[in-house]
């Protein structure tokens, strides 16, 4: 086991620069995730991190070991990739036993690890069957099982779930998180996906265009969002962002008209100089339908059973909240919106930098 | 529409009419054909321009190469349209007359006292003239003036005419050595013979050896170059490395202008105590069966032959003529061989006559090289030719060839009865026939182009014979072949020795062909590479230029004394301070076998290269990153991951590569020849030389392609059948992929 600690990765592909000094602690044992949109550079993090690019700058270590310049098969890591990548000349046995038979193992320990591993991903069944017989989901855990034969210090997955059908996705993501608590060995995990972000990590980064937007636990980079673009990368559906000026206590919405717009009542901040120009973000899932509050005008609703989606426009500005099931409410209605100035979180309106945390 | 259907009506009539035409306008025309060069073509030209002004007759002359005036003249006059006169040297005539293209001289007997006595001879058969002598050749001793003060008395006082003692790098006299036509002087001179009447092998015995050592000394003691052609007989008189050359008249075009030279009959060797007497040629008029018919023709023949073309041909081309009734001639050059003619021997004309100089020539080679001692290396000779000459098969019966065909045929015949009789059969027949269009005319194509010169072929090989009265042998042929002609199975010329020898060939090749193409395509196919375009295109040429041009250019590399690559090894061993003698690349079996693999090697792999790199494009790349995570370094990555993986698309290419190399004809025949004495002749090249060059014998020649036929076959389908033998011991464990997505149970 070991921890990762990355300080000021650069990597650049011609004249783009796709890392721009990344700085990423995982402490030893842990399940970090990178998520991110596409073109990030959370893959290529990840392949840094393998040995399977090399980096134009900064560092790479495990524990005290400086592994920046190392070659791959020196970093004891092992990967399981998004095409799974098994070796289509050779058996699900002999996939298995790739890593060990170079090393030199003695066939005993490698037929115990290979039995072990095929027990844990139930894999015995398939041992001698050749990788294109197999299914997706059958393949990906032949890819798991290569990777945890290894008994490296260190488990990558690259978007391991991305192939598989969503019922599938489902399963196997409780399962990578059982296996990882099982084997207590520090894992990173590229996915876009912000849920199997949100479920598996114990520690996310999210990152934006090549740097690490924030680090933290789920619960907590959900909770408070430094940045505009964390706080809406997470959440489904995605935070609600309307523009407006501190005034005291209360940040007052721009209005299309030169008139008065609401007015949502936030938290103490110290940052929230009056009169600046602010970004309010609101989840759906944080408003209340009230007497007295900001007014919603509904254009759109979305019924799901056990709850309903309103859309429509605060102050011009477009809203989705999250309704208990039992409102009933049509297109055209005014609600009115209370907000708990806990739950509302300020952002600059130019550098979208929180004004909370 | 109708417009263009008449003119094309009118077009194809035209061209009928154009076939026709000419035909009658023949009539008019002689045809002629020679195989002259230089000053003999020009003066024969000469000679027929005036023949057309006097006469009004023209004549179309065609020039044809040596080699091939054989075979193409009994193409044909098979066809009836040969010449109605050729030229040609009278050694052949017994080859022309056993092909049925020569015809005896209309009126010989008027012809006859006019000429030498050996000219005479040389162009009789049977009593009967079969062609109008124009010319008599033989070699003679060329000197250089300026260097020698002339002829001398006796072979063995050569260096006493020297006005100077010679330079080094030079011998006293330069000769082809290593070839009967240049050794017969010596050989006659010690009273051996070549042939005797009855067509039996002479050069062997006493004589004969007794020749060989002379000639042997004569190397040893610097007299001689140990091996020289006529190219370098030539360099080496012009100059003046060799003041004394033993070569005929053609030599003389060939020297520059101004060379201070002389000729003289051939001297005395002392130790024989006879004079030298080479070999003596003489070149006819020949008459077709359609030139003798004609009146024009035979005009036109004692045209060439009278008087008045002997003074021109001599005066222009310094020939000798054969005729005895001309004034003598001012010209040194022309007298001096004509004083030769005298004691010159006719070459044999007899069919065995041609056969007698492949293994004289082999024998010549090794002893003067030093390999074998005379009297082993000529009665290999005379093994060898009576090898050849051996009596054809008797004809066989055919009844159970027939027999055999005629049930198969049957079998066959029922076989097909009872398919059409299959309900369900006819009815896809039916079904498919708007299909059988479609494929009818490839079909078609394919069987008149492939598969009936292919049985044709195989079928040749069940008869033995002259080509034109070929006769049914059964098995006979394949029978020869596989018990080596009753000589031991491993000799020189057997089958088997041959075919291990192309079994070598072939996979030494392969070999060197995989893994170059192997190696260089990875290499190219690296993502890194600069200028990978212009690579592509260098490595491809190999492969783009004919490979008759490649072999014939590698064979000048590898060549003794100018080649490029016994330049490179001199200069190689000057650098590391070794004195290396140039290697001789064809007097061994493993520098010959050598020469020819570089140049296969060369011409073969851009196809391997540029299969691989296809084949790799097949290996996934993600694949060869997770063999780097788990730890392979780049070797065992190529041969763990990516080999296993492209060798299934390689194969296909590497057993064609195979049967290609297999049937490399042109690089073995080109590059070494089959030389040293044949041994590395393949199975193609040796089938060769059975048809084209030991007389004709097709049958046996075909024999051998049908072996080389099954072999490949067999060797082609061997993997295949291995493989469906695996596979179907393997499929017993074989089932069904499971279902999608079972869930895992992680023990805790």
């Amino acid at each position: 086991m070991a921890a990762v600690t990355i300080e000021g990765l650069l990597k650049r592909f011609g004249d783009t620069e796709v890392l721009k000094g990344i700085d990423a602690e995982v402490p030893e044992g842990s399940f970090a995730v990178l998520v991110g949109p596409s073109g990030c550079g959370k893959s290529t993090l990840l392949r840094l991190i393998a040995g399977l690019e090399q980096a134009d700058g900064g560092s790479i270590r495990f524990d005290e070991r400086n592994v920046t310049q190392l070659e791959p098969r020196d970093r004891d890591v092992a990967m399981v990739f998004q095409s799974y990548a098994l070796y289509p000349h050779l058996s699900v046995r002999e996939n298995l036993c790739f890593g060990l038979r170079l090393r030199k193992a003695k066939q005993k320990d490698i037929d115990k690890r290979v039995d072990e591993a095929a027990s844990m991903l139930g894999l015995e069944p398939l041992l001698d069957r050749m990788p294109k017989a197999l299914s997706g989901g059958q393949r990906q855990r032949v890819a798991m099982g290569r990777a945890i034969v290894r008994r490296p210090s260190l488990f990558l997955f690259d978007e391991p779930l991305s192939n598989l059908d969503a019922a599938l996705r489902a399963q196997v993501r409780v399962d990578i998180r059982k296996l990882h608590d099982q084997l207590e060995t520090t894992s990173v995990y590229v996915t876009h996906d912000q849920v199997e972000a949100m479920t598996l990590a114990d520690v996310m980064f999210v990152m934006n265009r090549g740097r690490v937007e924030q680090a933290g636990p789920p619960l907590e980079v959900y909770d408070k969002p430094q940045s505009r673009f964390v706080a809406g990368f997470l959440g489904s559906p995605a935070m609600n962002f309307l523009d407006g000026k501190v005034e005291g206590e209360h940040v007052q919405i721009n209005s299309p008209d030169d008139g008065d717009g609401p007015r949502v009542k936030f938290a103490p901040a110290a940052k929230a100089t009056e009169g600046r120009a602010v970004t309010v973000g609101i989840r759906p899932h944080h408003v209340e339908v009230a007497d007295v509050g900001v007014p919603l005008k509904v254009t759109y609703t979305e019924a799901l059973g056990g709850e309903t989606y309103a859309y429509g426009r605060v102050a011009g500005q477009p809203i989705v909240v999250r309704l208990e099931a039992h409102e009933r409410v049509v297109p055209g209605d005014v609600l009115k919106l209370g907000v708990d100035p806990e739950c509302v979180q300020l952002f600059d309106a130019d550098s979208g930098r929180s004004l909370r945390w | 529409m109708v417009r263009g259907l008449r003119a094309a009506w009118l077009g194809a009539v035209l061209c009928l009419v154009g076939l026709v035409v000419p035909r009658s306008a023949q009539a008019e025309t002689l045809r002629l054909w020679h195989a002259y060069r230089g000053d003999e073509k020009a003066a024969l030209e000469a000679l027929l321009a005036q023949y057309e002004r006097d006469t009004g007759v023209h004549v179309e002359t065609l020039n044809v190469p040596f080699d091939a005036f054989l075979s193409k003249l009994q193409a044909a006059v098979l066809h009836g349209e040969g010449p109605h006169l050729f030229i040609d040297a009278h050694n052949r005539l017994g080859a022309l007359a056993h092909r049925k293209v020569v015809a005896a001289v209309p009126d010989g007997a008027e012809v006859a006292p006019v000429l030498r006595e050996a000219a005479r001879e040389a162009v009789s058969m049977d009593g009967r003239l079969y062609g109008l002598p124009i010319s008599m050749k033989s070699v003679a001793l060329y000197y250089r003036t300026d260097m020698v003060t002339g002829p001398p008395d006796q072979l063995e006082n050569l260096r006493q005419t020297l006005r100077a003692p010679l330079g080094a790098a030079s011998y006293p006299l330069a000769y082809a050595s290593a070839s009967l036509y240049f050794h017969a002087p010596f050989l006659h001179a010690f009273g051996g013979r070549v042939l005797s009447d009855d067509d039996d092998f002479q050069f062997v015995g006493s004589e004969a050896e007794a020749s060989l050592r002379f000639v042997h000394g004569l190397i040893e003691d610097g007299t001689v170059p140990a091996s020289a052609d006529g190219a370098l007989v030539t360099q080496l008189f012009s100059s003046g490395k060799a003041p004394f050359a033993i070569s005929g008249p053609w030599l003389a075009s060939e020297l520059p202008d101004g060379l201070p030279y002389a000729v003289a009959p051939l001297p005395i060797i002392g130790a024989a105590g006879e004079p030298m007497a080479p070999f003596l040629t003489v070149e006819s008029v020949f008459f077709t069966p359609d030139g003798a018919a004609s009146p024009r023709a035979a005009e036109l023949g004692r045209y060439l032959f009278g008087t008045e073309a002997s003074i021109l041909r001599r005066r222009d081309a310094r020939v000798v003529p054969a005729r005895r009734d001309l004034p003598p001639s001012d010209d040194a050059f022309v007298a001096a061989f004509e004083a030769q003619a005298d004691t010159a021997v006719p070459m044999p004309k007899s069919m065995a006559g041609q056969a007698v100089f492949e293994p004289a020539d082999k024998a010549l080679k090794k002893v003067l090289n030093g390999t074998m001692g005379a009297a082993e290396a000529l009665a290999e000779a005379e093994f060898r030719f009576d090898d050849v000459q051996r009596p054809p098969p008797e004809p066989a019966s055919t009844t159970p060839a027939l027999l055999i065909l005629g049930a198969l045929m049957s079998l066959a015949a029922l076989a097909m009865v009872k398919r059409a009789r299959d309900r369900s059969f006819r009815a896809e027949v039916r079904r498919s026939l708007p299909a059988y269009r479609y494929v009818v005319h490839a079909v078609v194509a394919l069987g008149v182009l492939v598969f009936l010169p292919l049985s044709a072929g195989a079928a040749i090989s069940l008869f033995a014979g002259p080509p034109d009265e070929q006769y049914f042998v059964g098995l006979h042929n394949f029978w020869l072949i596989l018990t080596a002609r009753g000589g031991p199975l491993l000799a020189n010329g057997s089958f088997y020795l041959v075919l291990l020898t192309t079994i070598a060939w072939t996979l030494i090749n392969v070999f060197f062909h995989v893994s170059i193409g192997l190696l260089l395509g990875t290499l190219l196919a690296r993502p890194t590479l600069r200028f990978k375009g212009f690579y592509r295109v260098l490595l491809i040429v190999p492969w783009a230029v004919p490979n008759y041009v490649t072999a014939l250019a590698w064979k000048g590399m590898f060549h003794q004394q100018f080649g490029a690559v016994t330049a490179f090894q001199l200069k190689l061993a000057g650098l590391l301070g070794m004195n290396m003698e140039p290697i001789a690349w064809f007097s061994r079996f493993s520098t010959a076998f050598t020469a020819n693999i570089a140049t296969n090697v060369w011409l073969g792999f851009p196809f391997m290269m540029v299969v691989t790199i296809a084949a790799l494009t097949s290996v996934p790349k993600d694949v060869l990153e997770a063999a780097k995570v788990d730890g392979a370094s780049r070797w065992q990555r190529f041969r763990l991951v990516t080999l296993p993986i492209i060798r299934p698309n390689m194969l296909p290419a590497v057993v064609l590569g195979s049967v290609w190399t297999f049937n490399m004809f042109n690089v073995v025949f080109l590059v070494s020849g089959g030389e040293p004495d044949g041994s590395t002749d393949i199975l193609v090249s040796e089938a060769y030389r059975w048809a084209f060059t030991r007389q004709a014998q097709y049958g046996y020649a075909a024999a051998y392609a049908v072996l080389i036929f099954l072999l490949l076959f067999g060797g082609t389908r061997l993997p295949a059948w291995i493989k469906s033998l695996r596979q179907r011991s393997r499929s017993v464990g074989e089932d069904e992929p499971g279902p999608v997505g079972r869930p895992v149970e992680v023990k805790a």
